[in-house]
């Protein structure tokens, strides 16, 4: 609709609150946070100019590798584990077993729950005295196997990282809407070509929904860049900083006053996401881009 | 098409040969397993928190002999959840209300208007959704101390409606947009102005939209746990994660109250889910398919 007469101020004002919110706490945050990584500051006395000392002190850090190591394992596991096993469930759902409403509603259920409440029931399961692993374990006769898993630093990552990689209700309901969306003129040619189902699935349901899966990857890889509760409640980055994540990083120099190097390690994450998103654009190669 | 005549063309016709029935019994297990894995735990944890912590530490997976009441009530006196399911509530809903009332407006402006700007301004927010807003704790901390609402509700209101202005937007002017710029014409023809249109005329349209967006958002101030924890200090100002939370300092031997009150935690987002579901899963689907 064109702009009637007296209807800019409307426009302007309805416009108005959404820019001054989104400007507060989107663009001046960014822009905040990438000019203070380039000062020294401990949140009390006035901010010094230090060049790139804060980049220097966390890249020579070993906490901080450890921490930018494991983010980039958590989204590719999320990209390589939770995504491709989503896709598996959408294409089963997608053809309408018996209940799939259902199972589709309990899959997504862990979604909706805090993140903190599920690390907690988690928290639970690893538990080394009274937990569900170790318990399940011994009634298996398997009790030689049973360990403090969160305290031992060859499970410590691991467990915080597998739980979470078998919710894959979110992924699969973005896959499912994609693959509804799909002519069914594609299905009568397969029908037609004689393909099984799997064929069908494989050349034509995937391609088509190349998408939804783009999107589902690229969700994937930032929300394993941002992860933060699982870790901070289940670990808080031990044993020996073995799990330590880089918002875990950079809440840790926040608690120590140490400003300058939290927003180092905030740009960083930044940077590697946005790289991270670029690529995984270039990896699809949509023709119509 | 129509829907039924999609649903013939979906399905294949099952043959019973061995084959199929291999891969139908792994469909099957895949099925179930998942299901399992999601339902499992929570069961557990319910009938876990009616246990006493003695039947606890003697078997995890033992059943109550008494469904132990009482663990709900310990968790609310002992913790004074009372005071931060109260504390979630206001924050939850007042960051709906602003979330989805400044969403609205900002959506019609970009929805029905042709001006300069319009689909950079809305590039701009799409893209707000793909920022990890977890690295902006120190500006964040840094505003909110400047205009001096460190440890007050106040800034999560506002962070939290903020925060959820990309997705809402997407989807409520996604539900704008499928209305055409033709019925609008006849209300101006009717002398219907800017104002009048949007109240009494679109946003009743775009209902299920605000729903979608609205549910969506409260489901996220309800479990938003980082800057809760970052922003607040006080006892008194706990929202309901953070006071779960707590308890692992807290009684580090009552485990069944602990329990008690994550079950509490979790009621709230399952019973929205439970009442607005479709919306959740096409609001969902809105923003990401597009994407």
């Amino acid at each position: 609709m064109k702009l009637r007469k007296g209807e800019s101020l409307g426009v302007i004002l309805f416009l108005a609150p959404a820019l001054l919110l989104f400007v507060m706490f989107f663009i001046y945050p960014i822009f905040n946070v990438v000019g203070m990584s380039f000062f020294n500051w401990n949140g009390i006395t006035d901010p010094v100019f230090s060049g790139f000392e804060n980049y220097k002190d966390i890249f020579t850090d070993k906490v901080f590798i450890r921490s930018i190591t494991n983010n980039v394992i958590w989204a590719l596991a999320a990209c390589c584990v939770q995504v491709p096993l989503a896709l598996l469930m959408a294409l089963i759902l997608s053809r309408k077993p018996r209940f799939w409403q259902s199972f589709r509603t309990i899959y997504f259920l862990p979604q909706v729950i805090s993140g903190i409440a599920i690390a907690m029931l988690w928290s639970a399961v690893f538990n080394s005295e009274f937990g569900m692993l170790n318990g399940l374990l011994k009634m298996l006769g398997l009790g030689k196997f049973a360990t403090n898993w969160l305290g031992n630093p060859k499970t410590a990552f691991a467990c915080v990282l597998i739980y979470g990689l078998f919710y894959i209700g979110y992924y699969m309901v973005i896959m499912m809407a994609g693959i509804t969306n799909i002519d069914e003129s594609y299905y009568e040619a397969a029908k037609v070509d004689g393909a099984s189902p799997i064929q069908t699935a494989m050349h034509v349901t995937v391609p088509l929904i190349r998408y939804s899966v783009h999107t589902c990857i690229t969700l994937a890889a930032i929300f394993g860049l941002r992860t933060f509760e699982q870790v901070y409640l289940l670990t808080n980055g031990g044993p020996a900083n073995r799990t330590s994540l880089v918002v875990l990083y950079l809440y840790n120099q926040m608690r120590d006053n140490n400003y300058g190097g939290a927003n180092a390690s905030s740009v960083i994450l930044i940077v590697v996401g946005a790289i991270v998103i670029v690529s995984i654009r270039k990896m699809f190669k949509f023709e119509e881009d | 098409m129509s829907k039924k005549v999609k649903d013939q063309e979906m399905s294949f016709k099952f043959i019973w040969t061995p084959k199929n029935v291999v891969m139908n019994i792994l469909k099957w297990i895949l099925i179930v397993f998942f299901a399992v894995y999601t339902l499992f735990p929570l069961i557990w944890l319910v009938i876990t928190s009616l246990k006493t912590n003695a039947e606890y530490f003697a078997n995890p997976f033992s059943l109550p002999a008494v469904p132990q009441w009482q663990n709900f009530t310990n968790a609310f006196t002992q913790a004074n959840l009372g005071q931060m399911i109260w504390n979630s509530v206001t924050v939850a809903f007042v960051g709906t209300i602003l979330n989805v009332v400044v969403a609205s407006m900002a959506s019609y402006a970009i929805s029905r208007f042709r001006f300069r700007g319009r689909e950079i301004i809305f590039a701009a927010f799409s893209a707000g959704i793909m920022v990890p807003l977890n690295a902006l704790m120190v500006p964040y901390f840094t505003i909110f101390s400047k205009i001096g609402l460190i440890d007050n509700l106040m800034s999560l209101r506002i962070l939290y409606a903020s925060i959820g202005l990309p997705i809402s937007m997407f989807i409520i002017r996604g539900f704008m947009d499928a209305f055409p710029v033709e019925i609008e014409e006849a209300a101006i023809i009717d002398g219907c102005g800017f104002y009048g249109r949007f109240f009494r005329m679109i946003l009743p349209l775009v209902k299920s939209g605000l729903v979608t967006a609205g549910t969506f958002q409260f489901i996220t101030c309800w479990n938003e746990f980082v800057y809760a924890n970052l922003l607040t200090s006080s006892p008194k100002l706990k929202t309901i994660q953070i006071g779960i939370r707590y308890f692992t300092n807290q009684f580090t031997t009552d485990y069944v109250s602990m329990y008690a009150a994550i079950v509490i935690a979790i009621i709230p987002s399952i019973l929205i889910y439970a009442i607005f579901q479709k919306n959740v899963i096409t609001g969902l689907t809105a923003g990401a398919v597009k994407g």
